[in-house]
Order: C-alpha cells, then structure tokens, then sequence
C-alpha cells in the first residue's frame, strides 16, 4: 500500500507538477529531456549488465540504428512518427543479432567486441550514402505528431513521450526482473555454471537481453531523432551515447531499476545546471570526481545508498 | 541407464581419461573413487557436459547425448553436484531450487519443492541469502537440492560428503540414501571414505591415471592390490 501511495505521488509529480513548474523553462525543460533520454538508454545498459551479467562498450550502435531506422522510414517511406520509433527499436534490435557471436567471449573481451561492432555500424552509416545521407547526415527529420491534443513536439509534450518511454522500459525490465527468468538472470550475473548446471541456457537469455536492451536504446535514439530533427554518424554513434548511461548507471546503481534513471537525471542535471554554471570549460572534470567519489564510497550506486540511510534513520527512529 | 563408451578427455598434452568404457545400471548406486588427479571430477564433467570429449561416445537412457550443451543434459535428467558448492549467489536458498526446477524439470511445483527442502533440513533455511548464510553441510544439502529440483534420473555428487565432520557425514549419507529411495534415483557417487562407499555403493569403480583399473563390490575393489598401489603411489607399468 506504502509503495503504491509511493508510486503514485512519483508519477503525479513526475506528470503534473514537473510541466507544470518548469514547462515555461524551455533550456531546464530540454536538460530534463536530455537527462531522461541518456537515463532511457542507461536503463537498457543496465539490463544488460544486471540481468545479462554483460558490460557492454557499444550501446551507441544500437542508439545510432535505432535513430536512423526511424528516421528514415519517416522521411523517404512516410511512415508516421511514433509507430518509425517502435521500428528503430526493433532495427536496433536486429542490429543486435549481428553481434551475437560476441556472446561466446567473456568480461572485457565482450566488451572491446561489441564496442568494435559500434564502430562497424558507424562506417556503415558514413558509407551508405544513398540510405543515410553519409557524412552530411539527414537535415529536417520530422518532429513528433500531436497526439491526443497533446502537442509531442513541444518540450512540455517531448517530456511527457521520453518520461512514458522511460517508465514503460523500466515497467518491463522489473516484470522481467521478478519472473523466473530474471531470477535465473540474477542468478547468471556471479554463477553462470550453477545455473547452465540445472538447465538454465545461459547463452540464449544472454541473447534475450540483449535483443531487449538493443531493442530499447533503439527506441531511445529513434525518440532523439526526432526531437533534435538531425542525424549524422559522428553524433548518432558517438561514444557518448554509451559512456554517459555507462557513467550514469553506476552512479545511480546499475543493479536496481530506478538507479540508472536516477543516476542520469542526478548527473547529467547537476553538471550541467551547477557545475556547467560555476567552471563553463572542464566542468565534466567535477562529475569525474563525484563518479570516482560515488564508486570509492558507495560503489553498489546512489540508490543502493540513499536505500541504506534511510533504513538506518527508520531503525534510529524506532529506537 | 548411462553407457561410456571409449571417452578419452585431452587437455592440450595432458589425457586425463584414456579411452574410458563404463555402464550404470538404472537404480544402481556406484562409487566412484580414487586417487587425486585421478579423472573423477573430469568423468563427471564430461557427463554433465561441462566439457567435450575428445573422444567416445555417451548414451543416457538409450540417447546419444554427447553433443547436448550442459543446459539440455540437465533437461534429459542428469543431475550434478560440485565438489567446491556452487550456490546461485544472488539468490535465496529457495530461489536457488525453483530456478533449477523451472528449467530443469521445465515446470514450478512448490510443493515438490517444500519436500526437498524438508527432506535437506533446509526448510528452516529457506528464505536465507545461499551466499553468505549457510554453514558447509547446508552449503553441500543445497547443492544436492539444486540437483534434485531438476528431477534427475541420474544423480552425480562430486565429493558432497568432503569436508565434513564422521557424525555428520553419516548423517548426511542416511539422508542421501532416503532421497535415492524416494526419488527411485540412479546415483554415481566421488568420495575418498571408504567407510562411506561402503555403506552407500553396491558397486565401486576405480580410476587411476584417467583409466579404470578395477570394478567391483566395495569388499572386492579395496582389497584389489593394483587399487591398493594405486592409493600408495605407485604408477601403472
């Protein structure tokens, strides 16, 4: 009943008092954007590596697919904006069967391979010229529809479209975490041979995750397409695209839900409304040392933490 | 039940089973013995499917499945132990039984599992993190109950006695001989204490030097002077 009551005030603020506080702020209102859409993608990772038990170096591929699929079946096919971004998600996640014989390495050799396959589907994207426009990238990529009265293309409207993506991923990914898959998954995380040992096919849920992690940082970079209406292949697979959510999901805590989302929202925010503020040029060298800081003193992540005190000021309080 | 046929396992220039020929009858209980590096924990995981044979064949239940992945084996109905307990670390101690379950025997059945915890002495210890609760004999108990949520026709337990103290080892055995009654399993048993082997196996095996030098009643094997130099260091001619 506490959690609901939780939930709903989250969303309540989260929906109501967040546009209609700050909607007049375009600049905050585009850095709240900015933030969710580095937090959806820092979600993505974090299945990956929680559930996956993989730490991946090339989610910018997948972000970079899913903004060109999207964007380009709505300039030369037409199609309409919201229904594109769900194909940039499953381009992505086609992409990410590519690279699936990386499955088979282990620790940082998955890692330095599928980093190689983002900078394989950056090339693509330069060379295919007549699909992507090449290094000239695709100029007045539409914007989002109005839906329901709501106008997406607005930042007030924008918001609301990333926070709904952002709140649907991390619906799925405790529906998966919950489940007997994602207990098997948690399980994989330390003792893959346990669990292959009992029947659990390890690699296929592997993949699974995979597919579902690339399928929602397609989306994601689908949603950023059309928000910025610009693509090239320097900015769409632009490491980062991986290095931000990386940063962010282990500030936040990469192995809990929320702490990804949160994470991005705490870094990219504060850097950029106090750090950004008080050193304009090597401001990114404060949140290095808040990252170093975070990982020396709570390196489970700021959720985690924030989860900890809190049981202690209850336990002093019942005291 | 189970038929080894001419399994040899090669790591680089190191044969670890020569060749090896071994059958297990259904509902038979057979130990497995021998000395150190003798290929005990290599013939389970080349059952199990941890590793791939160099050569031979393995038939279980009538089928080939030598070229099945570990997670299918567990599937047919081969269930493992290992000899250093390996806990699903994130999870509950009941965690850990209804992932095998689930995947290994391809459904959930709470009640299945409530007997297996029961009959471990685990129900107590249930709902504890299987990581950082467990004294060594629940550690052992859970890794003979993650093996048994996969309703195994065949059950391999790799030293599952080792380490512990003679009262509870012989505790422990009465329990593994009422779960292969219950469970009307077929079980291959690694243990050093011959007391043990012979109160549990029918039938004992000897491996030395990857090879099996001798096959038996326990009274018959141990007595075998080839065994014997086997255990006091000398090598086969």
């Amino acid at each position: 009943m506490k959690h609901r009551m939780v939930v709903l005030v989250a969303l309540v603020l989260a929906y109501g008092a967040v546009p209609l506080l700050l909607g007049s702020m375009d600049y905050v209102m585009s850095l709240i954007i900015a933030a969710l859409t580095i937090g959806g993608v820092a979600l993505a990772w974090a299945l990956l590596g929680n559930l996956g038990g993989l730490v991946s170096f090339g989610h910018a591929a997948f972000f970079g697919v899913g903004a060109y699929t999207s964007a380009i079946l709505v300039v030369d096919h037409h199609w309409p904006v919201l229904l594109a971004m769900v194909a940039g998600g499953v381009g992505a996640a086609v992409a990410s069967v590519a690279t699936m014989p990386a499955l088979r390495l282990r620790g940082p050799y998955f890692a330095l391979a599928i980093l190689a396959y983002g900078h394989i589907f950056r090339i693509l994207a330069v060379e295919a010229t007549s699909l992507t426009g090449g290094a000239a990238g695709m100029l007045s990529i539409p914007g989002f529809p109005t839906l329901l009265g709501i106008n997406l293309a607005s930042k007030t409207g924008a918001y609301a479209l990333i926070l709904t993506i952002v709140l649907l991923f991390a619906w799925l990914y405790g529906l998966i975490r919950r489940s007997t898959y994602g207990l098997a998954l948690r399980a994989m995380h330390d003792s893959e041979l346990a669990t292959r040992v009992v029947g659990v096919p390890s690699t296929h849920l592997k993949a699974a995750m995979l597919v579902i992690s690339a399928f929602m940082t397609g989306v994601v970079g689908a949603f950023n397409a059309h928000q910025i209406n610009f693509l090239d292949p320097e900015y769409a697979f632009a490491s980062s695209w991986t290095v931000l959510p990386i940063a962010a999901a282990i500030f936040g805590g990469y192995r809990t839900v929320w702490g990804p989302v949160l994470g991005a929202l705490v870094v990219f925010l504060v850097d950029q409304l106090v750090f950004k503020e008080l050193m304009p040029s090597g401001h990114q060298l404060v949140f290095g040392v808040l990252l170093g800081g975070m990982v020396i003193l709570g390196p489970h992540g700021l959720l985690p933490l924030l989860g900890r005190w809190s049981k202690k000021e209850a336990s002093h309080a019942g005291a | 039940m189970l038929e080894l046929d001419a399994i040899t396992m090669r790591f680089g220039g190191l044969t670890a089973l020569h060749a090896m020929s071994l059958s297990v009858a259904e509902g038979e209980t057979l130990g497995l013995v021998g000395p150190n590096g003798a290929g005990k924990t290599t013939l389970f995981n080349v059952i199990s499917g941890v590793y791939a044979p160099s050569g031979g064949t393995i038939r279980f239940g009538g089928q080939d499945v030598g070229a099945l992945p570990q997670w299918k084996r567990a599937r047919v109905g081969i269930g493992r132990t290992f000899q250093i307990p390996q806990p699903m670390r994130e999870l509950t101690v009941r965690e850990n039984l209804r992932v095998a379950q689930r995947f290994g025997a391809g459904k959930e059945d709470p009640a299945a599992l409530d007997e297996i915890l029961d009959l471990l002495g685990l129900a107590h210890k249930q709902h504890a993190d299987a990581a950082t609760s467990l004294a060594l004999t629940e550690q052992k108990a859970l890794e003979v109950g993650k093996a048994l949520a996969v309703r195994p026709r065949l059950l391999m337990l790799d030293e599952v006695l080792g380490g512990l103290e003679m009262a509870t080892k012989r505790t422990f055995a009465r329990t593994l001989e009422t779960v292969r009654a219950r469970f009307g399993l077929t079980m291959v048993i690694i243990e050093h204490d011959i007391e043990t082997i012979k109160a549990l196996c029918p039938r004992v095996v000897v491996l030395n030097f990857g090879q099996l030098i001798a096959d038996g009643t326990p009274e018959a094997v141990f007595n075998d002077p080839q065994v014997i130099r086997s255990y006091t260091g000398d090598t086969p001619a």
